[in-house]
């Protein structure tokens, strides 16, 4: 009894960790093959077992294609699935993209500069995405935060580069880790 | 002597430089002891405090100190919120939202942050501006920076009245136009462009609008969004208020981006960083109040007090121009040419009335303004013009006494001038060829 409800409770606690920084090899519920996939595991997860029990068949309708390109120009192409959000798409490949907030729009870290054929394909920015927007240093026509892109199938291909700064002032390149 | 008839005539360009003094440069100095202050008739260049302002701004200098950016005490939280008031003030009086005005240092300030900052942002696709070629020095020279930085300026002309032709604006909005920026009233002239046309032709052709309202706000009713402005500069000084601080609207919907002058904290929604001077700020909120509430009387004096004055002028002596439109101006703003006067000798006549020829940022230089050479004014008459402004403090007394002074001194300066003699004798100036020793 006691036993099962702390399997439960740590598996609703690693299933929550999950969501923030999904390695599916902690769960327990993947090393007693019994997961779903619920907690949103990408297919492309680098740490998902060759067993594929974790992956959920995928139809190739649903695969987006980002390319996340980072402040040194590196290119890290991920697949991810419509419906993402590129914040957490970007922590899930282990990008450096700040987001202090948490997708609250209370702040300007998830600042991503968007490919320019894209721009348009995106939903208008909301007024409030706009005032934080203001505040995010190097500002370009071709911003957006990253947090409120929601990835649909018309964004496929689509490139978001990371601004050299954020608002946080560690110039000696610090990036604050997910919280 | 010089003969009667319509002969071309020669005469030593010399004399006629001495007796005009040409060369003489006004030189400051002391007053002397019991000397009394001379009539301030300046209005353009700069305005006196008004008291009421004065007092909002004292218990900011020495009790509520704090910075309004600090979030953890007390002094940063009243400060905070006199700053704020001081934005809604300033907000309320041109018709926009509190959000959208930004503290500047001035005018300078913002017309710099608004030029360069809509270019340098939106340089990737659009490379054009436009503006006109009686705008203020510092979008001139603002616009000549970037025209080295590989942007597109054209300088409209403006016609004989000083307006700007919406013909031709049209003409010259290209699809790389990101801006243009036309003055509401002009500092020199007084002459009131049509703002809301403008704005609407630049909304339809999807640019933005900037325009330096540092002479208009306070002074005539202003909406931003009646008039469709993106960008509108504002000075303390000129509306009563101190010296030091301005503003920049800039408007939310649909959002103008900027490419900040200053960078640092991100104050001002990152636009203007830098400690708001919360004194100076509650200066020009109070100021911004003020003029509302006195816009309509302020106007109906000051218009007195202009029309009193030319009508006096132009009545006692001939050949004065005033130059701009007679309709579409600003009354308190009244450029006059004096015909065969040199306009340094005519505000060194008149030297207990402080009067300007052309704006203060001109004064210094010897050659005309540029803004009289843009409406088309002969080099002669601009040499001649004067600037007498008018303000919330100007009294009857002071006008009837510059207008009596300056009849009486134009006469006088006229008899002594040989160009004036040979007018009166029928003989064309421009006939005459001056030679040189």
């Amino acid at each position: 009894m006691a036993a099962s409800a702390a399997v439960r409770a740590s598996v609703t606690f690693t299933q929550r960790l999950v969501r923030v920084s999904p390695d599916c090899s902690i769960c327990p519920l993947h090393r007693l093959n019994l997961c779903t996939g619920s907690a949103g595991a990408s297919v492309s997860a680098p740490s998902v077992s060759a067993s594929g029990d974790c992956q959920k068949e995928e139809t190739q309708e649903q695969v987006v294609h980002v390319v996340f390109v980072d402040r040194s120009g590196r290119r890290s192409p991920v697949k991810a699935k419509v419906g993402d959000n590129a914040l957490y798409l970007a922590h899930k490949h282990g990008i450096d993209l700040e987001g202090a907030c948490e997708a609250s729009l209370a702040c300007s870290t998830c600042h991503v500069y968007v490919k320019s054929e894209f721009c348009a394909k995106l939903p208008a920015p909301e007024e409030r995405e706009d005032d934080m927007l203001d505040m995010a240093p190097m500002l370009q026509e071709n911003s957006r935060l990253g947090c409120q892109i929601i990835l649909t199938p018309e964004l496929d291909g689509i490139e978001l580069t990371l601004p050299r700064v954020t608002r946080n002032f560690y110039v000696d390149g610090h990036v604050p880790k997910p919280h | 002597m010089i003969s009667s008839s319509n002969v071309l005539i020669t005469v030593t360009y010399q004399a006629v430089k001495a007796q005009l003094s040409l060369d003489l440069v006004i030189k400051s100095r002391e007053l002397e002891k019991d000397e009394l202050r001379p009539l301030y008739m300046d209005f353009q260049a700069t305005t006196p405090m008004d008291p009421r302002v004065l007092d909002a701004m004292l218990p900011y200098q020495v009790n509520y100190y704090g910075n309004p950016h600090s979030r953890t005490h007390a002094y940063g939280w009243e400060s905070e919120s006199a700053m704020e008031k001081a934005r809604k003030q300033i907000a309320a009086l041109i018709g926009a939202d509190p959000r959208e005005i930004v503290f500047t240092s001035g005018a300078t300030e913002s017309n710099n942050m608004s030029i360069k900052g809509v270019a340098r942002f939106y340089k990737a696709k659009k490379k054009h501006i436009i503006t006109t070629q009686t705008e203020h020095k510092c979008v001139l020279d603002s616009c000549r920076v970037l025209e080295a930085e590989g942007f597109d300026v054209t300088y409209l002309p403006v016609k004989h009245n000083g307006l700007i032709d919406l013909q031709q604006l049209e003409e010259m909005i290209r699809p790389d136009t990101s801006l243009v920026s036309v003055m509401t009233i002009n500092n020199e002239i007084g002459i009131k462009q049509p703002i809301k046309d403008i704005g609407h032709l630049c909304r339809s052709k999807n640019v933005f609008f900037h325009t330096d309202a540092a002479q208009a706000v306070g002074k005539i009713p202003i909406n931003v969004s009646d008039w469709k402005v993106d960008l509108m500069s504002i000075s303390g000084h000129k509306i009563y208020g101190p010296k030091g601080v301005g503003a920049l609207y800039v408007r939310r919907r649909p959002r103008v981006r900027i490419e900040p002058l200053q960078n640092g904290g991100g104050q001002e929604r990152g636009l203007r960083s830098g400690t708001v001077p919360t004194p100076l700020a509650v200066g020009l909120g109070a100021a911004c109040e003020i003029a509302q509430q006195e816009m309509a009387y302020d106007h109906k004096h000051v218009t007195m007090l202009a029309k009193r004055f030319v009508e006096k002028i132009m009545s006692e002596i001939a050949d004065v121009v005033m130059n701009g439109d007679p309709d579409q101006r600003y009354p308190g703003c009244i450029n006059l040419s004096f015909a065969y006067v040199e306009g340094e000798s005519l505000l060194m006549a008149l030297k207990d009335v402080a009067l300007s020829s052309g704006s203060a940022c001109t004064s210094a230089s010897l050659e005309p303004s540029y803004v009289l050479r843009a409406i088309g004014t002969d080099e002669d008459l601009a040499h001649s013009s004067i600037r007498f402004g008018i303000g919330r403090f100007t009294t009857e007394e002071e006008v009837d006494y510059t207008a009596d002074k300056c009849i009486q001194q134009v006469k006088w300066l006229r008899e002594m001038s040989p160009l004036w003699e040979m007018v009166q004798e029928g003989i064309d100036l421009k006939s005459i060829k001056w030679t040189q020793h």
